[in-house]
């Protein structure tokens, strides 16, 4: 607690000089130069610093390179359109809560940090948002869909632009619509990881599709962990459970459907939010991870708010012409693209002003237009929350409807196992 | 209310999966009953195991059933060397040293394969077309992994139960002196003990990445899993390890059923055996 009290009186003893600094030394510009040499050059305003850390290593490994490379997309763009410096100190928490912390209080010790943004997971960004929470700076984090510490925990400084709980419900509604009538299934199974997302997760989608009409025929728990899915693919088919949600693990995920598979079945449609997530989906399963959905905040297929800039910087920054980027790239840049736009309505470095602008600012980014509630959940309605699909090896858009080549019709209903 | 279809299915897929925990947890409880050691690295020497199989199938193609035989080869080696190289200078040294040894060795393979084949989870297809068999509901990977398992529990049994290497290594493991003073190479019989567990452990391991994913942080929980299995079954002892297996295979996949809780029902039996009957249920409690 100390060592944190000492890094924000030093980052404030560190502004309060540069400040009192600048203005000794504009004074003596305003002396010598008079109202002509008096204007401000970009190289004038406080550099902004931004803390960050991503999992390059351990169990989310996978997802470590995608985050890097949307927010060294982002810090590019912010060193071109604001009229400051960014600096973005980036470092490995390796998938690990207790070395998130001790990489953020590193940096913070050692820069002048203005904001940080998350890692992965909501145990990652939950950790992350304490430290900022404490530190009392502007935190911004993704693939954290859990609303419940936005309410219960008193945020005042951490913000989500991501699809929350309430919002991947409505995006299922929106991917079962899709389905003409005649065809569209009734019969929901959910899968609840035990955790507090995994029931807060649960209960949204039992409560809004028994409203919509639909029959939810089963809802079970299982432990985050466990191998094992053999019981719950049995009571699945017992049930006659045509739709199967759920929010496992990526690894988790995997072992899923590679059992629905030794099994012989599989349901009619399959999403698996944030366990379809990584890229590591189609390697691990390949053609039988086809027609898995999920809502990982970005998929290819959207458009406008920056899209089609994203995808330019990718080409050019990464010699990488794939015609699907992977989804965390288009979700961290989103984040960016938040980021940016509260310095620029702040237009002021102080923690209040970005948190002000968080606050009362609406956001344009590549998932959509959207702003903030005070504990910083995305306004409830406003954020796109698109849903994607398994095929060919990309994911690809199918919710909601747009005219992009990358996105895809809904494929419906999952192929049996023998035909595929 | 759970249709009884539905449980005899869980009944049978618990069956199925605790053959191959059994065959994991063999390994162990040799090396921990013949040399009194407790191998902290028995998980990852299985995810190691698991590893080389999946490298081999996404090298060659050749199934992971022929890969076995490759982790198992490799693993022995790996094993010997283990014993000669670092345990031998530790063992008989108190029990806190050769843990330490394999803790940190744990901690090596596991870090090895995270740099080596990064942290994402990667699996192994059987690859023999599953439309040769009609087995009704029984997976065709869990039958042929268990049929598998259990033959290699029951290899082990008989190369103990009838070979003279078999006896020497029982004697070694009833009294090392007199084993000694009878003309056995006792060292030779650790080397090959730890040699054939580790073996042992690789052969799971390649079974195990045709059922669930492996990552290199697999080790540790299953380790945890073949702990409980010994401990049930009793130290040392090959069909209370095969038994052993089974049940905890079975009260899992009830205890998923009917509580929604599974891994903590192996802990759970863990504990109980412990305290009601820590030789196990086929161990002698060093009786023998």
């Amino acid at each position: 607690m100390a060592q944190q009290e000492r890094s924000v009186s030093r980052r404030r003893y560190l502004r309060g000089t540069g400040a009192a600094g600048i203005a000794a030394l504009t004074g003596l510009a305003g002396c010598t130069l008079g109202e002509d040499g008096g204007g401000t050059s970009t190289g004038d305003q406080d550099p902004l610093t931004i803390a960050a850390t991503i999992p390059e290593s351990g169990r989310f490994s996978s997802l470590g390179q995608d985050l890097r490379r949307g927010y060294e997309l982002g810090e590019q763009r912010m060193n071109e359109e604001l009229d400051r410096e960014v600096n973005l100190v980036v470092r490995d928490d390796e998938s690990d809560a207790q070395t998130l912390r001790e990489q953020l209080q590193a940096i913070t010790s050692n820069n002048d940090v203005d904001m940080i943004w998350g890692s992965f997971s909501s145990l990652l960004v939950t950790a992350g948002s304490a430290f900022a929470e404490n530190q009392e700076l502007p935190f911004l984090g993704i693939a954290f869909a859990y609303e419940e510490p936005h309410r219960n925990d008193g945020y005042e400084w951490t913000y989500a632009p991501f699809p929350k709980s309430r919002d991947i419900t409505r995006s299922t509604l929106g991917t079962l619509e899709l389905i003409s009538e005649s065809e569209r299934p009734g019969q929901v199974g959910i899968w609840e990881p035990n955790s507090g997302w995994g029931a807060e997760q649960a209960g949204y989608w039992e409560d809004r599709l028994s409203a919509e009409g639909y029959e939810v025929v089963l809802r079970e728990t299982f432990e985050i962990g466990s191998e094992d899915f053999s019981t719950l693919i049995s009571r699945s088919e017992s049930a006659g459970v045509e739709v199967l949600l759920s929010n496992p693990t990526p690894g988790g995920g995997i072992t899923a459907v590679n059992q629905m598979r030794e099994n012989g079945w599989a349901p009619d449609m399959l999403q698996f939010v944030r366990g379809a997530d990584p890229s590591a989906w189609w390697s691990a399963l390949e053609d039988a991870g086809a027609y898995a959905l999920m809502c990982p905040g970005w998929v290819p297929g959207l458009t406008g708010n920056g899209n089609e800039q994203l995808r330019n910087r990718y080409e050019s920054e990464y010699d990488d012409d794939s015609e699907y980027l992977a989804v965390n790239v288009g979700g961290s840049y989103n984040l960016t693209q938040v980021a940016q736009q509260a310095v620029e309505a702040a237009d002021s470095l102080e923690p209040g002003a970005i948190q002000s602008a968080l606050r009362g600012e609406e956001f344009e980014t590549v998932i959509g237009t959207f702003s903030f509630e005070d504990n910083g959940l995305p306004a409830e309605g406003e954020l796109t929350a698109p849903t994607g699909q398994w095929w060919d090896g990309a994911q690809r858009l199918v919710y909601p409807d747009t005219d992009s080549d990358r996105a895809l019709d809904l494929q419906y209903p999952i192929s049996p196992w023998d035909e595929r | 209310m759970v249709a009884t279809g539905v449980a005899v299915e869980a009944v049978v897929n618990g069956l199925l999966l605790g053959g191959i925990y059994a065959l994991a947890a063999l390994g162990l409880s040799l090396v921990f009953g013949i040399m009194d050691v407790v191998n902290l690295a028995h998980g990852h020497m299985l995810m190691v195991g698991a590893y080389l199989a999946i490298v081999l199938l996404a090298a060659t193609g050749i199934t992971p059933l022929v890969g076995m035989f490759l982790a198992m080869g490799v693993l022995f080696v790996f094993g010997v060397a283990l014993q000669r190289v670092l345990l031998e200078r530790v063992v008989g040294e108190g029990i806190e040293q050769p843990i330490i040894v394999l803790f940190g060795l744990a901690l090596v393979l596991q870090n090895v394969a995270r740099i080596l084949l990064s942290g994402d989870a990667r699996t192994a297809d059987i690859g023999i077309p599953r439309g040769w068999f009609d087995l009704g509901f029984l997976s065709f990977e869990r039958t042929v992994t268990f049929v598998v398992a259990v033959v290699l529990v029951a290899l082990t049994w008989a190369f103990l139960q009838y070979t003279r290497t078999g006896q020497a290594i029982r004697a070694t493991a009833q009294n090392p002196d007199a084993a000694r003073h009878m003309g056995i190479d006792t060292d030779r019989i650790y080397a090959l003990t730890l040699g054939v567990g580790t073996a042992l452990a690789g052969a799971a391991g390649a079974l195990l990445a045709m059922l669930f994913p492996i990552t290199p942080f697999v080790g540790w929980s299953y380790l945890l899993k073949t702990f409980a299995v010994v401990v049930l079954g009793g130290v040392g002892s090959v069909p209370g390890t095969l038994v052993g297996g089974l049940v905890i295979g079975v009260a899992e996949n009830l205890g998923d059923l009917y509580l929604g809780y599974r891994n903590v029902v192996s802990l759970l039996i863990f504990l109980v055996v412990l305290l009601v009957r820590p030789q196990g249920l086929l161990g002698t409690g060093g009786e023998e």
